[in-house]
């Protein structure tokens, strides 16, 4: 039996997917990590401020937050491809029957 | 948070006296109202050269990026009215807790975007519920989505027709209110108790319908007209584009505000210190040992926080908890999946993921900002969801040709504007389920587009004229309603949107499983949250139980994932042609 090829859109939609997945745990690992190393239980007196931002605030988040921009930019415009969506189909038959039922009909 | 109630808070006390928004806040509602109108009937000239269902409900798949941007997960404006109390509130520690977004423009369109766009192209699917319908070739499936969508969205959005009118009263010159919060009950007139002595229901309800604040009725029915009519005469991209012009308006407020505000405490910094300094003084001034006043300040310079009962903010486990809630609570709301289905092409949902990075950066950075300015300018405010307001009028107090009140009024009717676009977008969901999703698919599969056209208008007016009269005596505790709803939303559609895209093994019967097993573990959860507060004895306080300490989310999406799972493999693998037409190359 010949086997079909996935859909070339499934395939990337999935690469792309999976890399989201692990950016967002990586984003997470990071920001909660280091918030709750540097920051937590911390004595208000011990803070320094980078730009106005306490240091746990600016290296746990601002800095996690400016990188994660740059990912969607370079995502947006580098990684994620551009794939043909497909034509407009017609809409499935709008009655109850499930296309099982319909095709037997035909 | 998601979709919040948004509440009134009650008049300022006389300790917050401040300049008041005079005229300005009216101006601009009564300007935002005549902008939604406008672009409604710019919609339905669009409209009127298609076919009716697609291009009503679905605008024939045009979003462009910034349409898809700023308004397919920036949903809610609720996000910026509830958040800001809480930055003021709790300091720095809310930052980590609304960190997560640096990765929603990823989430929002990087994970099911691509395919959802897709498969509703490949199956004709207009509705969410027409998708897995499609999908599995299972009328069941789409049935309960539908169900599942109209019975959720619309709790939600009667609630909102109630923060629609209190805006609208509160924009009133003179009312000395200026803000709404998501916690405080309303009380537009004091609540008539039905009488048990035994006299008729008709004196009852002449007794209650003297105690309704008549400005708060006359806010109700504008607020009804206005967003049922342009909805109704503009269908999707009436709402759509309303939306995008609230974001927008939304943008131009904040960024007028964070350059006052630094500029008011000649930095970031400087305000900083002072706001630390000045949450220990005011521990002192309350009576706090020196000791207990500094670990008060370090709280709020510092993690986890600490709440007003004296539990912590932001534990560990709700820091993580929060990193998965903000990215995936909405990813797969019915009306974000809606309009990911009509973005143009795959261009638009990459743009999408930058445009939408740069605007949350800017919203949200700011906004912090602002709110620590807030705290070192004016550290003792009584109602902290007034932050917002007031900081637009102290900043913009004396500036010369009443410029300062068109600013602050700008700042006053965002919310409005976020309320109007939420209730938009729900009323079609909603409508969209009744008149496609049960009438078309089930009753009548051969009405014409006549015929639909008129019921989906019948039915945008039914549901305007059921949420005005439920508001008439607004319904007390109504919040509960809403986080129970919100909550059993957002756990029921993730993992079966997930399934539905990437997993050929996917049943119909398994895609039921999952968003029943998520709506009920969420369910679950929030009751067991109100037992608790009742038997505290404080009901309207109460919040869905966080089991091992972690957002009840987790918990719905976890049971929503085993549930799919289990009764997929178990049920009779799906039919491989329908698989084969959205899994494999044509």
């Amino acid at each position: 039996m010949k086997v079909r090829p996935e859909d070339p859109v499934l395939t990337s939609s999935r690469r792309e997917a999976l890399l989201v997945f692990v950016i967002w745990l990586l984003a997470a690992s990071y920001s909660v990590g280091v918030c709750y190393a540097w920051g937590y239980e911390r004595d208000a007196a011990t803070l320094t401020y980078v730009l106005g931002f306490p240091d746990w605030i600016f290296w746990g988040v601002v800095v996690p937050w400016s990188g994660c921009t740059l990912i969607c930019f370079v995502m947006a415009n580098f990684v994620i491809a551009d794939d043909d969506l497909g034509e407009e189909q017609a809409e499935t038959s709008l009655d109850a029957a499930s296309p099982a039922q319909e095709a037997k009909r035909a | 948070m998601l979709e919040p109630l948004l509440l009134l808070a009650q008049s300022a006390s006389a300790a917050d006296k401040l300049p008041s928004p005079g005229i300005g806040a009216l101006v601009a509602l009564i300007a935002f109202i005549a902008a939604s109108v406008w672009l409604g009937t710019i919609a339905q000239r669009v409209v009127e050269r298609s076919q009716f269902i697609k291009g009503y409900f679905q605008g024939n798949r045009g979003l462009g990026a910034w349409t898809i941007a700023l308004t397919a997960t920036v949903q809610s404006g609720g996000t910026f009215m509830g958040f800001p109390s809480l930055v003021y509130t709790h300091g720095w520690i809310v930052v980590l807790w609304i960190g997560s977004y640096m990765v929603v423009p990823l989430t929002g369109f990087g994970v099911i975007g691509k395919r959802i766009a897709q498969i509703s192209r490949r199956t004709g699917a207009v509705t969410m519920p027409d998708l897995f319908r499609a999908r599995y070739g299972s009328p069941a499936a789409g049935l309960v989505t539908s169900l599942l969508i109209i019975v959720f969205m619309t709790i939600m959005m009667f609630a909102q027709f109630k923060a629609g009118a209190i805006v609208m009263k509160i924009a009133w010159p003179g009312t000395g209110a200026l803000a709404i919060s998501e916690t405080v009950e309303p009380e537009p007139a004091a609540a008539a108790k039905p009488d048990a002595e035994g006299k008729g229901s008709g004196d009852w309800l002449k007794a209650k319908w003297k105690e309704v604040d008549k400005v708060y009725l006359i806010g109700l029915a504008i607020f009804a007209l206005t967003v049922v009519g342009y909805t109704l005469i503009g269908g999707f991209l009436a709402a759509v584009w309303t939306d995008l012009l609230q974001s927008v308006m939304m943008f131009i407020g904040v960024m007028i505000l964070v350059v006052l505000a630094l500029v008011a405490t000649r930095g970031l910094e400087p305000a900083a210190r002072k706001a630390v300094e000045n949450v220990e003084r005011l521990a002192l001034e309350k009576g706090k040992s020196p000791a207990e006043a500094h670990a008060i300040a370090s709280q709020y310079a510092a993690g986890p926080g600490l709440r007003a009962d004296g539990t912590l903010f932001l534990p560990l486990t709700m820091a993580f908890s929060f990193f998965c809630f903000w990215p995936y609570a909405g990813m797969a709301s019915p009306a974000s999946v809606v309009r990911i289905m009509a973005c143009k092409d795959t261009r638009v949902l990459r743009q999408s993921i930058f445009l939408l990075a740069i605007y949350n950066m800017c919203i949200y950075l700011p906004l912090i900002m602002i709110c620590i300015c807030a705290k070192s300018m004016m550290p003792g405010l009584a109602k902290p969801d007034e932050v917002i307001p007031r900081m637009a009028l102290v900043l913009t107090e004396g500036f010369p040709l009443g410029l300062g009140s068109w600013v602050s009024g700008i700042i006053l009717a965002a919310p409005f504007g976020a309320i109007m676009a939420t209730v938009s977008s729900y009323l079609l969901v909603i409508a969209s389920g009744l008149v496609r999703d049960v009438y078309q698919r089930f009753i009548s599969p051969a009405a014409t587009e006549h015929e639909l056209r008129r019921l989906t208008y019948v039915v945008m007016i039914a549901i305007g004229a059921i949420a005005v009269a439920l508001n008439v005596f607004p319904v007390k505790h109504l919040q509960t309603f809403v986080v129970f709803s919100s909550g059993c939303a957002a756990s029921a559609f993730l993992m079966p949107t997930i399934m539905m895209c990437y997993w050929r093994r996917a049943t119909a019967a398994g895609t039921i499983a999952a968003m029943l097993a998520g709506a009920a573990a969420s369910s679950a959860l929030t009751l067991t949250g109100l037992v608790i507060a009742i038997q505290k004895g404080k009901p309207s306080d109460f919040h869905a139980y966080e089991l091992l300490g972690f957002e009840p989310l987790l918990w719905g999406l976890s049971s929503s994932l085993v549930a799919g799972i289990l009764v997929s493999l178990i049920t009779r693998p799906p039919d491989e042609k329908l698989v084969s037409k959205l899994f494999d190359a044509a």
